[in-house]
């Protein structure tokens, strides 16, 4: 046998957006403010995604001005509105709609203002990067100087919302409900090298598709499936909390092993837009997901490498060795002879069982 | 935690071992250090309280290397990351900068050294099985009065088990004398969990010298690590390949030896399986490595490993 | 403590001041200079986030007693640029999104610079080598290799520096690749996270944690560390006002063990003192007399009859059991061409973000206790502590410090129950900084899980039932083991519509490090099982596995596990894009990775080899020479 093999395989997975079986709720306080600058208060969770960007985003985005004159309030719980827990994907589909409509709303006043100031239909008025136009009308000015004339009309322009996603709890006997209002989909494809000396496997690339909904930010959602990725391949391949009745035998760095720059596969990612259609933002999530399909994607290709199911994760060396090892020749082929054998189906899948 | 009551950076030979001797028990020697504050944390030793610590970095004695009469003495301060940058050192001791690429990062190969690795006494210690290749012996000096007294340990004789060695109290290495071989092609092959920052599961390192037709293995050295508590030389394997006709048969049938000297009690099954394939590998890496050889094996790779 | 003169060059400023002899270049750093830049991410040297330069050569911080560092020139992340200001190297960050939480990420920018100062023209093999000492968590390293190529192009001037601006914007933001607004921070170690803020007349709080996985605690008796000098106060679970408990979904959980201890780890006592050395020998006064009790470490064991209780209110030792079921499953199987069954498990997993657990806490001006940390749930943080302090809610105040990874790992409460204690306790702010290892063996892990797997399907792959039996073991605490359960449940079958189908979820405790949050929640381990199967009925049937799954999947209409109907889906398209991108060729999966030819494009990484450094592998082909 040759010492390096390769193999691809693929996964697909799904996954909720936003709290599983329950109601989910966020809110948020937009001001626009003087400088034509913004300030948003919500009870956001910055955990590293990238969060804080994404709704300086949407807040430029919905209020006509640039995200970096948008300042975000700390999250405190004597200060901000409540927007809940950074977790469930639910950050950008809760919090990004709360903040959409808040400013919505900010906009709305300011422009009720300006319209009466231009004596123009409101439904005219544009505003985006820092500058307002009414279309049709040769009317144009900055957004500094649109709050002024607000502000001088005696209105700060102000908003708030609350968003809601209608979630259900799940039948205590059949567990039916509706879960979530918004799932997204995805699928990846790992392409391994295993080296059937040592059992090592080196995954060499990974073609990630997921659906978003909505990309607000592509460079942050390809950084949330990279990251997600590279978590779901420390699972496959290495990571093992492990305890000796309870005692943990893996107490630092030193053993519990985390992939390094040198683990990792070249990742492509293609983002999927299918918009969700009962929310304004039309963006769902992608923390979680991005994790989901890795894992098996890589055991369905070291499968194709070499011929065994590993069905006991981390697939580590040793493991991958002694798979190997047990393989009987020709067992890869078992299944497909069984096929046309529908007596000897059963029989054979519960033999697969008991490996 | 690590704490301590004093922390000494002599800057003489003499000074370290005047204090070494009279550091109170429990103290330590440090050369890199990597090893120490890993050591004192939860989970090992957790906390730790060293009387003295005997920091010998700055030991101007223990700089450096020398070459003279085919042997190559490096200075106990020689740092991993010198077989990777430094030209001489990598022309002269084939298989370290291999195992050095392969040993924890760049970070700490910039402040650990080799003759620390050794004294570490772990069977999984990467740096056993290339100085074992090339016939490494230790330097170690303490005083009698004030005079320094040096004596010589092979790198075999030199770990006696996990975390035990020969050392004496008072005694200190100061250098690590290997074979300068030059002209050798070097290899090592190392499994772990990953590629970077990872202990080894098993380890070898190999050095092999053919005839100018690339024909024949001159010499042949195999070491293996993290497979027994003591560093391992492959002797007998070596002896059936020194002077033989390179064929990948004869490199097969002698890498089939080494699975007997698997003593290792965790993995044995593992181990022996890696170790059968390292060798074989290890010594086609090195027989690749060698410069200006192009080797002549005498079958084909398909027609020996029925 | 003795006593240690040191006198060194850091970011070019002469230093000369005493300092402890036991302490590493790191602690004198951000203690004794309060240059917090550099971070602790495991004190071990296995992670990176306190990369230092020492005379040219990048070393980390945490392995270095400062001793050795006197007489140096030190470089430390706060030395790169001037202030303002970033290096090449940070804006190329900066620009592709390199930063995600930004824990690891000074550490980071010091081993990128690192190997551009080594190597100008260092190729992407040997970058990924000069990084292999310095982990990341969030960004899975992609962005981080592309801004140091990016950098090393703008200073060998192959680019211009404007590809380090901002992207000019198009019609939207919404769609664009803003760069982010917190990464500068992030990028010069000027951000504070948890560990990095000092107070005045700050305590630190260490803690005292169980040696036993199960246990009743007999006695407590902390006089003696109370009456040390330093120390200002000493707490356990008597000191809690209210109602004690906390948990994501069940309250099971006391703040610290409150009469015995059910897994390795867990709080006893906590110590606030002057300083942490003294509130940790502290700890070592505190007298618990323990009497130990069997434990159950399997989750199945723990499910049989008779076996040891952990929580008087679960005599079974079920956290949670998700049903779900839906059509015949019977007749579903007895209408299939193939059955197929396997088992499969996954492991416990940690979090390991690079920020180990931090906070603050005081009692401010208006008699408000404050707590501030790197929580991922300010909002049920308060609820919690309202009841357990016993005091208004609008008397707990909860402020997110910055978060230095979560993945759901600082969803639970852990920590923050203790400093708002002890500052309650003392009257004075309350630091505590676990190790890594105490984040280890204290913080919650992904489940660990079995699952019974069985599924018929038709001869052209349609699956016609499933059968789905999964275990999970809980840990000592519930933390988030009922949700977990729910997701697993939900997502189990995967995105295929399923006609028929029984699926049960079973969270079970044990004396075990808890299982808790941890992203996916659930859904990676079912689906791990789901996704394999795939394959193997795809084997079986000779299908290709993209097909198979198409034949299966679901489409706006289907009707889920829950039987929710589907108002869109799009795994159609994903589908084909997948196919697509990764150029696959289509067919059954046995074993054909030998013959296939879709291997090996230009959009794969070449093998790992290590030596990338030396052209072609073979050592003293870079030519360059250093003092070393």
């Amino acid at each position: 046998m040759e010492r390096k093999l390769r193999g691809r395989g693929v996964a697909a997975s799904w996954y909720g957006i936003a709290r599983t079986a329950t109601i989910d709720r966020a809110g948020a306080w937009a001001e626009l403010d003087d400088g034509g600058t913004a300030k948003i208060v919500t009870g956001v969770t910055e955990i590293g995604e990238g969060i804080l960007t994404l709704l300086a985003q949407v807040a430029a985005d919905a209020l006509g001005i640039k995200p970096s004159d948008v300042t975000i309030g700390d999250n405190d719980t004597a200060r901000s509105p409540e927007a809940a827990h950074a977790g469930a994907t639910r950050q950008t589909y809760m919090i990004g709609n709360a903040v959409t409509l808040a400013c919505r709303e900010a906009k709305m006043a300011l422009f009720e203002q300006i319209a009466t100031h231009w004596s123009v239909d409101i439904d005219c008025l544009l505003a985006f990067d820092g500058e307002l136009q009414a279309r049709g009308h040769n009317l144009r000015m900055t957004m500094e100087e649109a709050v002024a004339t607000c502000k001088a009309h005696g209105v700060v322009p102000v908003g708030s919302a609350s968003f809601t996603a209608h979630g259900t709890g799940l039948d205590p006997v059949d567990g039916s409900g509706s879960p979530w209002q918004a799932y997204v989909f995805g699928a990846q494809v790992a392409e391994v090298e295993v080296d059937t000396y040592t059992g090592e496997v080196q995954v060499l690339g990974i073609w990630a598709v997921h659906d978003v909904g909505r990309a607000i930010n592509p460079r942050g959602v390809e950084g949330q499936i990279e990251g997600g990725v590279v978590q779901g391949l420390g699972q496959a391949l290495m990571e093992e909390y492990q305890t000796v009745d309870g005692h943990p035998v893996t107490p630092g760095f030193a053993k519990y092993i985390l992939p390094t720059a040198l683990d990792i596969p070249q990742i492509n990612c293609t983002i999927i837009e299918d918009p969700d259609p009962l929310s304004p933002l039309g963006a769902k999530g992608i923390g979680e997901p991005a994790l989901v399909p890795t894992a098996p994607a890589i055991m369905n290709a070291i499968y194709d490498a070499i011929g065994v199911r590993m069905t006991s994760l981390p697939a580590t060396p040793e493991k991958i060795l002694q798979a190997l090892q047990d393989k009987t020749p020709g067992r890869g082929r078992d299944v497909r002879t069984a096929r046309d054998e529908g007596a000897q189906s059963q029989e054979l899948a519960q033999r697969r069982g008991a490996l | 935690m690590l704490t301590c009551d004093n922390y000494h950076l002599p800057i003489t030979l003499q000074d370290a071992l005047v204090l070494w001797a009279a550091a109170p028990e429990g103290s330590r020697l440090v050369a890199g250090a990597t090893d120490l504050l890993p050591w004192a944390r939860e989970g090992r030793a957790g906390e730790v309280h060293i009387p003295a610590l005997v920091d010998l970095s700055r030991v101007a004695e223990l700089h450096g290397y020398t070459t003279a009469k085919g042997r190559v003495r490096l200075g106990a301060n020689t740092v991993w990351q010198a077989f990777l940058t430094d030209s001489a050192l990598r022309r002269l001791l084939p298989c370290m900068p291999h195992c050095s690429s392969w040993f924890a990062d760049d970070q700490i190969r910039e402040q650990a050294t080799l003759a620390g690795n050794l004294a570490n006494a772990s069977p999984v210690a990467d740096g056993t099985p290339p100085v074992a290749a090339l016939n490494g012996v230790l330097e170690l000096a303490h005083l009698e009065g004030d005079t320094i007294v040096a004596r010589t340990v092979a790198v075999s004789d030199f770990v006696l088990g996990p975390g035990r060695t020969v050392l004496e109290p008072g005694e200190i290495i100061t250098a690590v004398t290997l074979d300068s071989a030059s002209g050798y092609g070097g290899s090592f092959q190392k499994v772990g969990q990953r590629r970077s920052l990872v202990i080894s599961v098993a380890c070898c390192a190999a050095l092999v010298k053919t005839d100018n037709t690339g024909c024949v293995f001159e010499d042949v050295r195999l070491s293996l690590g993290g497979v027994g508590p003591r560093p391992i030389r492959l002797n007998r394997l070596e002896s059936a390949l020194r002077g033989e006709r390179i064929s990948h048969g004869l490199i097969d049938r002698a890498a089939h030896m080494a699975a007997a000297e698997v003593a290792s009690r965790s993995r044995q099954q593992y181990r022996r399986s890696v170790v059968v394939s390292f060798v074989g590998a290890a010594i086609r890496d090195a027989l690749a490595d060698q410069s200006d050889v192009v080797v002549n094996f005498q079958d084909t790779e398909e027609t020996a490993s029925v | 403590m003795s006593e240690l003169w040191v006198e060194l060059e850091i970011n070019n400023r002469k230093i000369a001041r005493k300092t402890q002899a036991h302490k590493r270049l790191l602690d004198f750093l951000r203690d004794d200079l309060h240059l917090t830049g550099s971070k602790e991410g495991c004190g071990a040297g296995e992670c990176g986030t306190c990369s230092v330069f020492v005379d040219g050569r990048l070393v980390k911080s945490c392995l270095m007693p400062v001793a050795k560092a006197s007489g140096c020139k030190v470089e430390t992340i706060e030395g790169l640029a001037a202030p303002g200001q970033l290096t090449t190297i940070q804006q190329a960050f900066h620009k592709t999104g390199a930063s995600q939480c930004g824990y690891c990420i000074p550490g980071m920018v010091m081993a990128a610079t690192s190997a551009l100062r080594q190597n100008p023209q260092a190729g992407i093999e040997e970058i990924k080598e000069r990084l292999g000492g310095n982990i990341c968590r969030c960004t899975g390293y992609t962005k981080i290799f592309e801004a140091v190529e990016l950098a090393r192009a703008v200073i060998a001037g192959d680019q211009s520096e404007d590809v380090l601006a901002e992207e000019p914007v198009g019609k939207s933001y919404i769609g664009h690749n803003q760069r982010r607004i917190d990464a500068p921070a992030r990028l010069s170690g000027r951000l504070k996270y948890a560990a990095d803020i000092r107070m005045t007349d700050m305590l630190q709080m260490q803690v005292l944690r169980s040696p036993h996985a199960h246990a009743r605690i007999v006695s407590i008796d902390t006089s003696e560390a109370e009456a040390m000098a330093g120390v200002a106060g000493v707490i356990t679970s008597e000191d809690v006002p209210g109602t004690d408990g906390f948990g994501v979904f069940v309250h099971d959980q006391p703040v610290m063990a409150r009469g015995k201890v059910r897994h390795v780890g867990e709080a006893v006592a906590a110590v606030a003192a002057e300083d942490l050395i003294t509130a940790r020998q502290a700890l070592a006064k505190i007298n618990v007399v323990y009497e130990e009790l069997p434990g159950v470490f399997d989750p199945e064991e723990a499910m049989q009859p008779g076996a040891v209780v952990l929580h008087d209110y679960a005599a079974d030792n079920i956290v949670k059991h998700i049903p779900l079921r839906k059509g015949d499953v019977a007749a579903g199987f007895a209408e299939a061409d193939i059955i197929l069954e396997e088992n499969f498990s996954t492991q416990q997993v940690e979090h390991a973000y690079l920020e180990p657990e931090a906070g603050i806490a005081y009692v401010d001006a208006d008699d408000v206790v404050v707590v501030i940390s790197p929580s991922q749930n300010i909002t049920h943080h308060r609820q919690m502590l309202s009841r357990i302090l016993d005091r208004p809610i609008n008397k707990v105040r909860c402020i997110m410090s910055p978060v230095g990874g979560g993945f759901g790992g600082k969803e639970d409460m852990l920590y923050q129950g203790m400093l708002a204690l002890a500052a309650m306790k003392t009257h004075r702010p309350v630091q505590l900084v676990f190790t890594r290892e105490e984040s280890i063996v204290a913080s919650a892990k992904r489940h660990p899980s079995r699952v019974r797997y069985k599924m018929g399907l038709k001869r052209n792959g349609q699956i016609l039932a499933i059968r789905f039996s999964m275990i999970s073991d809980g840990g000592a605490y519930g933390m988030s083991s009922e949700g977990v359960m729910r997701k697993a449940a939900i997502l189990s079958c995967g995105p295929y519509e399923v006609a028929n189908l029984c699926v049960d979820t079973t969270a079970v405790y044990t004396n075990n490090t808890p299982s808790g949050a941890f992203r996916t929640f659930g859904g990676m381990q079912a689906q791990f099982a789901t996704e394999s199967m795939m394959d193997i009925a795809a084997e079986a049937l000779e299908i290709d596995p993209f097909e198979i799954r198409r034949v299966n999947m679901m489409l706006p209409g289907s009707k889920t596990h829950t039987q929710q109907e589907l108002n869109s889906a799009s795994l159609d398209r994903v589908l084909e894009a997948a196919e697509a991108a990764s150029r696959w060729e289509t067919g059954a999966p046995h074993m054909r990775g030998a013959t296939r030819s879709d291997l090996g494009g230009a959009d794969t990484r070449a093998p790992c080899t290590l030596g990338a450094r030396f052209a072609g592998g073979r050592p003293g082909a870079d030519g360059k020479e250093r003092v070393w």
